[in-house]
């Protein structure tokens, strides 16, 4: 008997009997590796300043920490409340959307506001808009009259999307706003929507994009890192800085690496925002190509197991639910390691479980949370 | 579900995709390219800052300077500090430098210096430039006003081929293995005793080297090299001799310029010419002139565009070195070195006589070639010491014939081995750049030069060298050094320098006194010297020499050298009982050399001996 869920399992279909273990190893390498690239990009400077050099590690453990019981505590009940409930907890994300570009209640760097200051602790409320817009979109989904959505369905689906993604992309934060957009482009693509109606949302997005140009939404910052990616030599050099030592950082690591920290531009800190966003050129350099494709494959494991997950679930709920989880994770990490080593422009996407931030971590362990819970339970 | 099944499948190709996206660009950038990374990321953190070595300066044997170091004020602009002031600043400097800002901001723009070097705009700026930029520093951020040491000529344009010039190390130097360690802005020695002596003047420059992070902090420092400056030249060169043989050649030139020439039917044309004057017992050179000659202060502020024609598009060439870098027939100079051979390989005797007619032809030529003496005369039976004296040709024509005869039994190429002997045909080994080292025509020579030998390996090939003419060449430091050892017995290695001291006085290396004994007795020796004495005493140079109470030997010639007029040559060896110096003159286009180089050279020994010696300006029109 299992109450928790209200319902009664036969023996062998007992939650517990099906937990992932080798999604949460998994996680738990990832975790662990990133503590080791957190130590190495961060302790220098912090020891120039006179601080303890574990103190960003030591926050991201207790972060991770947290991550871990919001794991454990997804997985208690049954993720199909998550269904019941879909409707407030998109209302929430929205409303948290709004709030936070209230003055005095969020806080702002460089133009965007996009955080709340509680306790210490930021919080990012659109990592957790990408988990409410997954949930909406996996009832929605799940609720439709017919096997192939209709117009209609579909335009309700986009405003649904459209609600957080403009609240996000005005902060502004390009990196979450493309992140959304593949989530959703994912989901349709999975729910079955017609190609049809895929291709005129690929031109309306298209005519958007344009618009936003136009009408100055996108920062100069934006045009610059933009144009930094499209045409590298004529950029001037201040732009093309990150991308550079980047590149160097990744570059020199070679096959084995510089060795753990003993990278150059590691412990010299020539990689701005290396702890956050560019946390992957630690592993490139320190590591090598051995250490980088290690890190690919710890992702590759994880995707490989959201993937089967959506594909074992009984439930469309859970098999939606799992795949918004699954193109999150994949987008991020694709556009956060492309935009490291030069294969992508420059967007703030930070890179799940390794970059150092708080929300970014437990919106990333409530993902996993979902996984672990379909596929406990997901038979019918 | 079945059709998610499908869909999700689609998902998972793409998912693959990015990671072979990922993982191939990872190759190519870590693998493929990592040593160039690798660099990259030693160059961003690594800086190292050169304080220039002071150049060492060159002196005359008497410590006179001929080159020293003087102080420019330069300009030079710091990027880094530079900032997002960058127009005003140079619109500022423009203005106080009479500069337009264009210039400056390409002079800035240049890729030879890392950002963080500074970089020099101006250089030669007043003091006032100075004083401005130190009142109102708030308008020249990063621009800074240094002192820079440059080469200085006190003698002015004096043994201008001998010092040679400096200049900025160009791309192909940069790349060679003897100047690695050196940056693309350093200054090297182009010519002269400066290139030749270049890693003694540089000197050493200092370094500073730093680790910095990315905010240009330094986090360490390593041990600072102070810059040593550069070893001090002392030359053989006697300064008061150069400027006599200069201004002597340049009068010596221009008096020939007035000389009606026969054979060409024009004045000759004495467009250049060369002095040495040597040491013999050392090898030391006192003088060595070249003319036409140039400024090596032009090279100091960069030349002007009709400096730069002067230099290198005149046919004039002012640059190059008469006295080692060309070569002519030595003329009638050579024949003691033939006779001596002669006498050597058992072809005459020191004393014997040998007939001199007005004409020769070698025996058993049928091809109608005939050799005639330079006046057309003949002058019966001479011996060794007469032909010299009148510098009979038919004489050496003879030996030339025996020789060709001795040569196709034996094949050993008595002749031209015997006249290597005394350094012809191979370099001098001068402490010059670009040393040409003149032929000694042999069957080699010939197979390799078909188009200047139609017929190959003739007998006139022989006679001709026999008088120093055809192919045979020589630089006039060849022939001067030939003379010292016919002066010494002993052949020396001429050198322009003596001693490399450093900055404390110490000497570092001594140059020159590399001899060898020719093979050739004291009788053989002095029996030559006797004759050549008689040159200057009765012989072709005694008209010149008449007034003169020197005791000189010497000898003259006059090489052809068509479609031009001849070449004139005279050596001298002076005091011949006791030698010390051998004056040696070329002239080319000079016409005779009793003409016009006996009489440069004997005014150099007047002056040099301050003997006053009567006698004409310009000579007889003998050999």
């Amino acid at each position: 008997m299992d109450l928790v869920a209200g319902r009664v399992y036969a023996d062998e279909r007992r939650p517990i009997r099906h937990v992932d273990v080798f999604l949460l190893v998994v996680v738990g390498l990832l975790l662990l590796a990133g503590f080791f690239l957190l130590y190495s990009a961060t302790n220098q400077t912090l020891k120039q300043d006179h601080l303890d050099p574990f103190l960003r590690v030591n926050k991201q453990m207790v972060t991770a920490a947290i991550g871990i019981v919001l794991i454990l505590l997804m997985a208690t009940f049954d993720y199909r409340f998550l269904k019941v409930y879909a409707s407030f907890i998109y209302a929430g994300v929205v409303l948290s959307l709004i709030l936070v570009r209230v003055p005095f209640l969020g806080s702002s760097a460089a133009g965007a506001q996009r955080w709340f200051e509680v306790a210490g602790f930021q919080i990012t409320p659109s990592e957790f808009a990408k988990l409410g817009l997954i949930v909406m979109l996996a009832a929605s989904l799940s609720e439709l009259k017919h096997s192939v959505p209709t117009m209609q369905d579909v335009i309700r689906l986009c405003a649904i999307t459209l609600v957080p993604l403009i609240l996000v992309f005005t902060q502004p934060d390009i990196g979450t706003s493309i992140v959304m957009v593949a989530i959703a482009a994912g989901m349709f693509l999975v729910a079955g929507v017609r190609g049809r109606h895929l291709a005129s949302l690929v031109v309306i997005c298209l005519v958007l994009i344009a618009a936003a140009f136009q009408l100055g939404v996108i920062k100069t910052y934006q045009l610059d890192r933009l144009r930094a990616f499209l045409d590298r030599e004529n950029t001037p050099a201040d732009v093309r800085y990150n991308l550079d030592q980047a590149e160097i950082a990744v570059g020199s690591g070679g096959l084995i690496g510089q060795g753990y920290l003993h990278g150059r531009q590691t412990t010299l800190d020539y990689v701005p925002e290396q702890h956050t966003d560019f946390i992957f050129t630690v592993a490139g350099e320190e590591f090598g190509f051995v250490g980088a494709l290690f890190v690919l494959l710890l992702f590759a494991l994880l995707l490989w197991r959201a993937i089967r997950i959506a594909y074992l679930s009984k439930d469309p709920f859970g098999t939606y639910l799992a795949t918004g989880v699954a193109i999150m994770f994949a987008i991020q990490m694709f556009v956060n390691i492309g935009m490291v080593i030069g294969i992508m422009p420059i967007t703030g996407i930070p890179l799940p479980f390794l970059s150092y931030g708080g929300s970014s971590m437990l919106a990333s362990c409530l993902g996993v949370g979902i996984l672990l819970n379909v596929h406990m339970r997901r038979f019918k | 579900m079945e059709r998610a099944g499908s869909r999700l499948r689609m998902l998972a190709f793409v998912v693959a995709f990015m990671f072979v996206a990922l993982s191939t660009r990872l190759w190519f950038l870590q693998v493929l390219a990592g040593p160039q990374h690798d660099r990259d990321a030693r160059d961003n953190s690594l800086r190292t800052v050169t304080t220039d070595a002071l150049r060492g300066d060159i002196v005359d044997r008497a410590g006179r300077r001929l080159v020293r170091n003087r102080i420019s004020l330069e300009v030079r602009i710091n990027r880094d500090e530079l900032g997002d002031d960058r127009e005003a600043t140079l619109a500022n400097l423009s203005e106080i430098l009479g500069v337009p800002a264009q210039d400056l901001g390409e002079a800035l723009d240049t890729k030879l210096y890392y950002s963080y070097q500074p970089v020099p705009v101006a250089e030669f700026v007043p003091e006032e430039v100075y004083f401005k930029i130190r009142e109102e520093p708030e308008k020249y951020p990063g621009v800074e006003v240094v002192e820079q040491s440059v080469r200085a000529y006190p003698q002015g344009s004096l043994a201008a081929h001998l010092v040679g010039w400096v200049g900025q190390i160009s791309a192909d130097e940069l790349d060679a293995p003897r100047f690695s360690g050196y940056g693309p802005s350093d200054t090297v020695g182009k010519a002269g005793v400066e290139a030749t002596y270049e890693r003694w003047l540089r000197g050493e420059p200092g370094e500073e080297r730093f680790l910095v992070n990315s905010d240009g902090e330094v986090l360490r420092e390593f041990d600072p090299k102070p810059p040593a400056p550069g070893h001090d030249l002392q030359m053989a060169l006697d300064l008061d001799v150069q400027r006599i043989a200069e201004q002597e050649l340049e009068a010596g030139v221009k008096r020939a310029r007035t000389v009606w020439d026969e054979s060409s039917g024009s004045s000759l044309a004495a467009n250049a010419g060369a002095v040495v004057v040597l040491d013999p017992k050392t090898g030391g050179i006192v003088a060595m002139a070249s003319w036409p000659t140039f400024r090596p202060s032009w090279f100091v502020r960069g030349l002007t565009e009709p400096q730069r024609e002067t230099l290198f598009e005149s046919p004039q060439a002012p640059m190059l070195n008469r006295a080692t870098q060309i070569t002519y027939a030595p003329g009638s100079t050579f024949k003691p070195f033939v006779a001596l051979a002669a006498v050597k390989e058992g072809l005459a005797s020191l004393g014997g006589y040998y007939d001199c007619p007005a004409e020769y032809v070698h025996p058993g030529d049928e091809s109608g070639a005939i050799f005639h003496n330079w006046d057309g005369t003949g002058a019966g039976t001479l011996s060794i010491a007469s032909g010299l004296k009148i510098s009979c040709d038919t004489q050496y024509y003879k030996w030339g014939s025996d020789f060709w005869f001795r040569d196709a039994a034996t094949n050993k190429e008595e002749l031209q081995r015997r006249v290597r002997q005394w350094g012809f045909g191979r370099d001098s080994g001068v402490d010059l750049p670009a040393e040409a080292s003149g032929t000694v025509p042999d069957r080699k020579y010939v197979a390799d030069h078909r188009s200047v030998y139609p017929d190959g390996w003739i007998p006139g090939i022989d006679i001709l060298l026999a008088i120093g003419s055809g192919e045979m060449k020589a630089t006039p430091l060849q022939v001067a050094q030939a003379y010292g050892a016919l002066a010494t017995g002993k052949l020396c290695r001429p050198h322009l320098v003596s001693r490399i001291e450093d900055g404390g006085g110490d000497v570092t290396k001594r140059v020159g006194g590399h001899c060898r004994k020719i093979p050739y007795t004291q009788a053989e020796l002095s029996y030559i010297r006797e004759a050549l004495r008689g040159v200057t005493e009765g012989g072709t140079a005694s008209t010149v020499f008449s007034g003169c109470p020197l005791d000189v030997a010497g000898k003259t010639g006059t090489a052809e050298r068509p479609p031009f007029q001849d070449t004139s040559w005279f050596a001298g060896v002076v005091p011949a009982e006791d030698p010390q110096y051998i004056v040696l003159a070329t002239v080319e286009q000079g016409g005779f050399g009793a003409e016009t180089a006996a009489p440069i050279v004997r005014n150099i020994m007047s002056r040099i001996y301050r003997v006053p010696c009567e006698g004409p300006e310009l000579g007889s029109s003998e050999d």
